[in-house]
């Protein structure tokens, strides 16, 4: 064979080798993008809205939003003060370890100062912590002040969800973006991020 | 870290015949050099099933076999679903095709008696395939649980209605109840989906098998084994890889064309691959104006049509499908290929040809007289073509076959 | 001998007896079309990237349709998204139920009592334009006639015998079924004369007239708001049409490409055993 036709078979795989390499991620796109959530799915976790006005001072509620818990507490102005009392403790009191929407903002780490708004789901293997806001000595904690008990493994937060030092739970619990309109919370949607 | 990589391979290699296998099967295998485009219609049809295989694992997961929700599943996986549309046109375009590629595969064996002798058992899984096809794409259909699913399965299961006797109970038991509800659905889908697929799947492996140990044929219908070169090679033959494997890529090209345009432009194949009616869900008691089977049934439901007793009707379809089986035996030609055959085998071939596709446009269509007589006319050539093979391809004078390719 | 020739000539010569028996079996064809009593269906062509036709056929079927008629698969949001119309003006002007989400599903403002009001429960019509056809639907819509016998004093030429009142009725006006003299035609396909050359006439009947100044919109005007409220149909029937096709041509181009590609390396090839 002569070295001519030898380059033109050369170039011609080439040519159809990228050609038809180059079809594959095309016609994979239908089947992976298939299994992102459908339209379903994404109208089923749409953002939840609920009135706030009638919790009570100290209440703790939970929503479910995308089919998972989230916590709401209406705090007392003397529990926010009290939040600086359990910094101590803390393994990261400022949020710097994750990406916090709201840093800064307000002692609370949500929109408003007066509510706390947070994922009901344990940074550690996804229990929902439980609420004990009292301030007595707990079987876990001698000088408890007040805030979350995971009792699958013991993990501990406070009223608005940072993580104890020494703890199983790697970092803070996660807030969600919300927004307040008046008394009317909504959760999952922040217009204004 | 490549020499570890070889020693890995050798050491496989040792104790599973994977280079072998692939030698023997595919890089080497030998097949005859100078074939024509009829030849191609076996990989397009190994394409389609993959096609098939893969689409089907996808739609399995956003379909839901209910009798509630069936229906609406299906419209979830073509708005809500991102890309179920494409992977739902793939599968209903992949299915009328695969049809379409089969059926031509099937021409090609007639035209170049690909049954003949030492063929006959790939003739047979082959026609066990076509069968299995048949069964598959009839479960399919009923899925989508519209009112084509609804009537066409409710035509087709009535036909088991017409065995004596036993008939009404058999009727009752494939429906597992009173209607074709939830459970019937149910039912189809696990055979649609599970049985019948490895059925499919390992027919073809033996089809393969068996074409691999007595070598695929040529338009001359010339025995290439016959002159072989000092390594044992037919002389009148190429190894699949390259030269096989490019043909069948173009092919595949051209194919991709052809689904690219029907799935893209006219997925419903103009009311013919997805019916009008089967956009409206099932409603068991309005029956569409016009009940026609999907295309690639429409043949074999014309010759049922033609005979006016139900049984007698059941009984012409089933030989119409089972008459293929014993080709191999009915051809009693010196020679396989149209192009050394005698007059009578090219006129018969013509013939059926012309009325199979004709039986297939009559079933497509409502009845009238004229189209009644047609329907007749056609079936009784279907028939004669197999029935009289043994004479016309016996006594007719055949032309003589080269020695080479 | 006719049949001696290659292989493949078999296909082209089945093909032609199939086309002839085709046209064999229009000669005898008895069935009626789809349109029934209005003859042939009007020809509708859908433009799907014609946004504003689209939105005005959106508007439309929400403001005299949605109220009986739902359109279960498709989502409120979508639709915006689909036609280009900003979330907020599409919420505030055409969706009447503030309770609204956009990821709901168009299930319909009617309560269980529609059945009773008109006999038969008002159709989803998602699907309509696949089931029916986007010819029978703007044929259907322009068919109704003024017919004292029935429930609601009138009929369709299209669907004898519909169920739904004609909710158009003020925008098209009075329509009515006329008598006309037609010319006759001729066996050369011209009019037909007698010997002073005036036209032979006939009286046919079954033409569809609307009476004059008892519509809100002219009948161009009124086509045009079927034309749109047909293509909106269509585009619910499958609101992913226009990509699809799109799409297409991109899919079709690659495989030509690959095609010719391939085939160059397959001749390439195919020199070693020539």
């Amino acid at each position: 064979m002569q070295d001519k036709d030898k380059t033109r078979r050369k170039v011609l795989i080439g040519l159809t080798s990228a050609v038809g390499l180059s079809g594959i991620p095309f016609a994979a796109t239908p089947f992976i993008a298939a299994w992102n959530p459908s339209a379903k799915a994404k109208a089923a976790g749409a953002p939840v809205k609920l009135d706030v006005s009638k919790m009570q001072y100290g209440q703790q509620i939970q929503v479910a939003w995308r089919k998972q818990p989230v916590f709401i507490v209406r705090h007392t102005k003397e529990s926010i003060a009290n939040l600086e009392l359990a910094v101590p403790k803390l393994d990261d009191p400022n949020s710097d370890k994750i990406e916090e929407l709201y840093k800064g903002l307000n002692p609370s780490r949500s929109r408003s100062p007066e509510y706390s708004i947070f994922s009901g789901v344990c940074t550690h293997l996804g229990c929902a912590p439980k609420y004990f806001p009292e301030i007595e000595p707990k079987p876990w904690d001698a000088t408890w002040n007040g805030g979350f008990f995971c009792p699958c493994h013991g993990s501990m937060f406070d009223i608005v969800g940072r993580v104890f030092k020494g703890v199983p739970a790697p970092t803070n619990l996660v807030v969600p973006p919300h927004m307040f309109e008046g008394s009317i919370l909504t959760i999952g949607e922040d217009k204004e991020l | 870290m490549s020499e570890m990589a070889g020693k890995l391979f050798s050491w496989i290699n040792d104790r599973l015949p994977i280079v072998n296998t692939f030698e023997r099967h595919l890089s080497k295998h030998p097949v005859p050099s100078k074939v024509n485009f009829w030849y191609l219609f076996g990989a397009l049809a190994a394409v389609t099933l993959i096609i098939q295989i893969v689409t089907g694992i996808w739609l399995i997961m956003p379909y839901s076999n209910t009798e509630e929700q069936a229906f609406s599943s299906v419209e979830y996986i073509m708005r809500d679903v991102d890309y179920g549309w494409v992977i739902r046109y793939m599968h209903t375009t992949g299915a009328s095709l695969f049809f379409a590629v089969v059926y031509l595969h099937m021409f090609r064996g007639l035209l170049y008696g690909s049954y003949q002798k030492p063929k006959e058992l790939v003739w047979i899984f082959g026609c066990t395939i076509y069968l299995a096809m048949m069964a598959e794409g009839f479960l399919g259909y009923v899925l989508p649980y519209g009112q084509m699913s609804y009537w066409g399965a409710q035509v087709i299961i009535s036909l088991f209605g017409a065995i004596p006797y036993i008939g009404e109970s058999l009727e009752l038991w494939v429906r597992g109840d009173y209607y074709i509800s939830g459970i019937t659905v149910s039912r189809f889908f696990a055979l649609h989906v599970v049985a019948l697929p490895l059925v499919l799947i390992a027919l073809v492996f033996l089809h393969l098998v068996a074409l691999h140990e007595v070598g695929a044929g040529n338009p001359e219908g010339v025995d290439i084994e016959k002159y072989l070169d000092d390594d044992g090679v037919p002389l009148d033959s190429v190894p699949f890889f390259p030269y096989k494997v490019l043909n069948a890529l173009v092919a595949i090209g051209v194919f991709g064309i052809v689904f690219s345009i029907i799935m893209f432009f006219f997925p419903e194949g103009g009311g013919y691959f997805i019916e009008m009616a089967n956009f409206q869900e099932a409603n068991p008691l309005v029956t569409p104006d016009h009940i026609a089977p999907v295309w690639y049934y429409a043949p074999f439901y014309t010759m049922l049509r033609a005979v006016p007793d139900p049984l007698g009707g059941l009984i012409v379809m089933a030989s119409a499908v089972a008459i293929f089986f014993i080709v191999p035996w009915l051809d009693r030609s010196k020679v396989a290929s149209i192009r050394y055959k005698g007059m009578y085998s090219k006129i018969a071939l013509t013939l059926f040809g012309v009325s199979f596709l004709t039986l297939g446009y009559l079933g497509t269509v409502g009845v009238t007289e004229v189209r009644k007589t047609m329907s007749v006319i056609c079936t009784i050539i279907y028939f004669a073509y197999f029935l009289l093979m043994p004479i016309y391809t016996k006594y007719e004078k055949t032309k003589e076959v080269p020695e080479r390719l | 001998m006719i049949l001696q020739s290659s292989n493949s000539s078999y296909l082209i010569r089945i093909l032609t007896f199939l086309i002839f028996i085709f046209c064999l079996n229009s000669l005898y064809a008895a069935e009626g079309g789809p349109c029934k009593d209005y003859g042939e269906c009007d020809k509708f062509e859908y433009s799907l990237n014609d946004m504003e036709s689209l939105q005005r056929g959106a508007a439309t079927y929400i403001n005299y349709c949605y109220g009986c008629h739902s359109l279960q698969y498709s989502r409120w949001g979508r639709v915006a998204n689909d036609l280009q119309i900003p979330e907020e003006i599409f919420f505030e002007n055409l969706v009447f139920d503030k309770s609204i989400k956009p990821g709901d599903l168009m299930t319909g403002a009617m309560s269980e009592d529609s059945v009773n009001w008109f006999g038969v429960a008002p159709p989803d019509l998602t699907l309509v334009s696949r089931y029916k056809g986007d010819d029978w639907i703007y044929s259907y819509l322009r068919a109704y006639y003024e017919d004292a016998s029935k429930q609601y004093g009138v009929n369709n030429l299209v669907y004898p015998g519909t169920a739904m009142p004609n909710v158009l009725l003020s925008l098209q006006g009075n329509q009515r079924l006329v008598c006309k003299n037609i010319p006759v035609i001729a066996k050369n396909g011209g009019e037909k004369r007698d010997e002073f050359g005036n036209t032979i006439t006939k009286e046919k009947c079954g033409f569809l007239e609307v009476e004059e100044g008892t519509g809100v919109l002219s009948k161009e005007e009124f086509d045009t708001l079927i034309y749109d409220l047909t293509n909106f149909l269509v585009y619910v029937g499958e609101p992913i049409k226009a990509t699809r096709e799109r799409i297409g041509w991109y899919v079709v181009f690659y495989f030509l490409i690959f095609t010719a590609l391939a085939s160059l390396l397959y001749r390439e090839y195919h020199k070693d055993y020539k």
